[in-house]
C-alpha cells in the first residue's frame, strides 16, 4: 500500500485566458473571461496520489481538511478511486489560482492561498491516524509545504514513525520542513525549489552546484535526490552516479505545468515499486510529467501514451 | 459485484478514547451519520452515532414517553449533553457492529441496509481493518 500525505491540500483551480488585463482603468477592458477552467483536488502529495491512480495503484490519502473546499477534495479524491483518510479542521481548505495565458501556457500565473491553520490536537489527531495503518505501507510520500501549528519537524517525524515500520519515504518539499526530514532519512528526495533556487544557503542554479548540494543531501543518507534543472529536465544523484534527464521539446508544447512535477514523481514511484531499474524508472517518470504538462487537465490522463512519451526523453549518466 | 466494487473507499474513523465534544465536531464536518469506532490495528470496535448520542442526552424516562412532546424543554436534554461531553466515546459506542467484508457480495450490504435500515455499513478486511462503507449511495451508482 502508497499512503500520501498533503498537510496543506488546496483546490486548484485553473483558468485559461485569450488575454490577460491589468491595469486597465474601465469595467470592459479590465474584466478577463476565462475562455474555460477546472477545478481539481491539489497538493503535492495528491498529486501522486491521483497520477497513481490513474495508472490502477492503490493509495491511501492523508492529511487535514476543512469546511466546503475540504468536501470538494475528498470527493475528488473519491471519485478517482483513492482512499481518503483525513483528518477534519476547522476553517476552510485553501484554493490555489492558476491563470494560463494563451501562448504563454509554460509562464503561469499562480496565486496561493495559505494554509488552513492546524492546532495541537488536530495534529495529534493524524499522527494516531497514520500509526494505525503504516504497518501495511510499502511507500509513503510526504508532499507540500507545512500548515501553520504544524511542527517544523513534523515531516521528520513521520518520516521517523515509516522507516520503524519498513516503509520507504519520498519527501518532494522544501525549506525547513526538507531540511529536518533529512535527518530521519528518507528514501528519495525531491526538493521544492519555486521559490528558493538555493539549498541550505547554497545556490543550485548550474549543474555543478545541483550535483554538490545533491550530494550533500546523499551524505544525509537519502538514498536519490532529484533536482529542478529546467522546465524540462532533472538532475539525479544516488551513491553511485549522477544522471541528467531531458525531455526533447519545446516549452511552448507545454500546456500546464501545474502538477507536472509530482506526476513525475508518481511516475518514478510507479516503476521503483514495481522493482524497474532506476534508469527505467527516471525515464518513465519524465515521460509522466511532460505528458501532465502537455495536457490541460493537470495529471495526464492519456496513461496509454507513456511508454510513447519516452522516446524523447533522453538519461545521460554524468558521473558513476 | 462485490463490495470493495461499490463502496466509499474512507477510512475517518475515531479512537474508543475520543470525547464525544470531538465526535460531535468530526460527525459535524465529515457530514457522516455515525463513525466507526477503531483500535490500534485499525481494527473496528464499535460505532457511534448522531442517534446515541441524543439517546445518551435524553432523560432516562425518554423511552417511557409514548411521544418527546411530553419532555417540558429542551434544558435538560443540554445539562445531560454538557455532562456527558468529555466522556470517551467507548462509554457510549455500540460494540456489536454490523459490517461487511471487502469480497462479500453487494447483496449481502444491500440486504444488511435495508432490512436494518441503516444508512451505511462498514466494510473490514479479512483481519478485521476498516477499508471503508457502503452508503446507500452506493447500492445504486453502479446501475446509472
Amino acid at each position: 500500500m502508497i499512503i500520501t500525505v498533503t498537510l496543506s491540500p488546496a483546490i486548484d483551480k485553473v483558468y485559461w485566458v485569450d488575454h490577460l488585463k491589468i491595469g486597465e482603468i474601465t469595467q470592459d477592458s479590465f474584466l478577463t473571461r476565462a475562455t474555460r477552467s477546472l477545478t481539481s483536488a491539489g497538493g503535492k502529495g495528491i498529486n501522486v496520489s491521483i497520477l497513481l491512480a490513474r495508472l490502477h495503484v492503490e493509495s491511501v490519502a492523508m492529511g487535514f481538511v476543512a469546511g466546503h473546499t475540504g468536501h470538494v477534495v475528498v470527493r475528488d479524491l473519491r471519485d478517482e478511486g483513492i482512499t481518503t483518510n483525513f483528518v477534519w479542521t476547522h476553517g476552510e481548505t485553501r484554493t490555489n489560482v492558476t491563470i494560463l495565458e494563451r501562448g504563454r501556457e509554460h509562464i503561469p500565473i499562480k496565486v496561493n492561498e495559505s494554509s488552513n491553520r492546524v492546532t495541537p490536537v488536530e495534529i495529534d489527531r493524524f499522527f494516531r491516524r497514520f500509526r494505525r495503518i503504516v504497518p501495511n505501507a510499502k511507500w509513503v510520500v510526504l508532499g507540500g509545504v507545512l500548515p501553520p501549528g504544524a511542527p517544523p519537524d513534523v515531516y521528520r517525524q513521520i518520516t521517523s514513525i515509516a522507516n520503524q515500520h519498513g516503509a520507504r519515504v519520498v519527501i518532494t518539499a522544501g525549506g525547513r520542513a526538507l531540511a529536518e526530514s533529512l535527518l530521519a532519512c528518507p528514501y528519495l528526495v525531491k526538493p521544492d525549489l519555486r521559490e528558493n533556487v538555493s539549498f541550505e544557503g547554497t545556490p543550485v542554479a548550474t549543474v555543478n552546484e545541483i550535483i554538490a548540494a545533491g550530494r550533500k543531501i546523499i551524505s544525509c543518507g537519502v538514498e536519490m535526490i532529484i533536482m529542478s534543472h529546467e522546465v524540462t529536465g532533472d538532475i539525479v544523484i544516488t551513491k553511485d552516479a549522477v544522471w541528467e534527464i531531458q525531455a526533447r521539446i519545446q516549452t511552448t508544447q507545454l500546456k500546464n505545468l501545474v502538477g507536472a512535477d509530482d506526476a513525475l514523481l508518481g511516475g518514478i514511484l510507479y516503476k521503483l515499486d514495481r522493482g524497474a531499474p532506476v534508469e527505467d524508472a527516471l525515464r518513465f517518470g519524465m515521460a509522466t510529467g511532460i505528458l501532465s504538462a502537455e495536457s490541460e487537465e493537470k495529471i495526464c490522463r492519456n496513461i496509454d501514451k507513456i511508454e510513447s512519451e519516452m522516446d524523447l526523453i533522453s538519461l545521460e549518466r554524468l558521473e558513476g | 459485484m462485490k463490495v470493495h466494487e461499490i463502496m466509499t473507499r474512507d477510512l475517518t474513523s475515531v479512537e474508543a478514547d475520543v470525547t464525544i465534544r470531538e465526535l460531535i465536531f468530526i460527525l459535524d464536518n465529515a457530514r457522516m451519520p455515525n463513525i466507526p469506532v477503531v483500535n490500534d490495528a485499525n481494527q473496528l470496535i464499535g460505532i457511534i452515532s448522531e442517534k446515541d448520542l441524543i439517546r445518551a442526552a435524553l432523560p432516562g424516562y425518554f423511552d417511557m414517553l409514548h411521544s418527546a412532546s411530553f419532555i417540558p424543554d429542551l434544558n435538560q436534554m443540554a445539562k445531560r449533553l454538557a455532562a456527558i461531553v468529555d466522556d470517551p466515546a467507548e462509554k457510549h459506542m455500540q460494540r456489536s457492529v454490523l459490517h461487511v467484508l471487502a469480497d462479500d457480495d453487494v447483496l449481502q450490504a444491500a440486504d444488511l441496509i435495508i432490512r436494518k435500515d441503516i444508512s451505511n455499513i462498514p466494510v473490514v478486511n479479512g483481519e478485521g481493518q476498516l477499508v471503508g462503507r457502503v452508503k446507500r449511495i452506493d447500492l445504486l451508482k453502479p446501475y446509472i
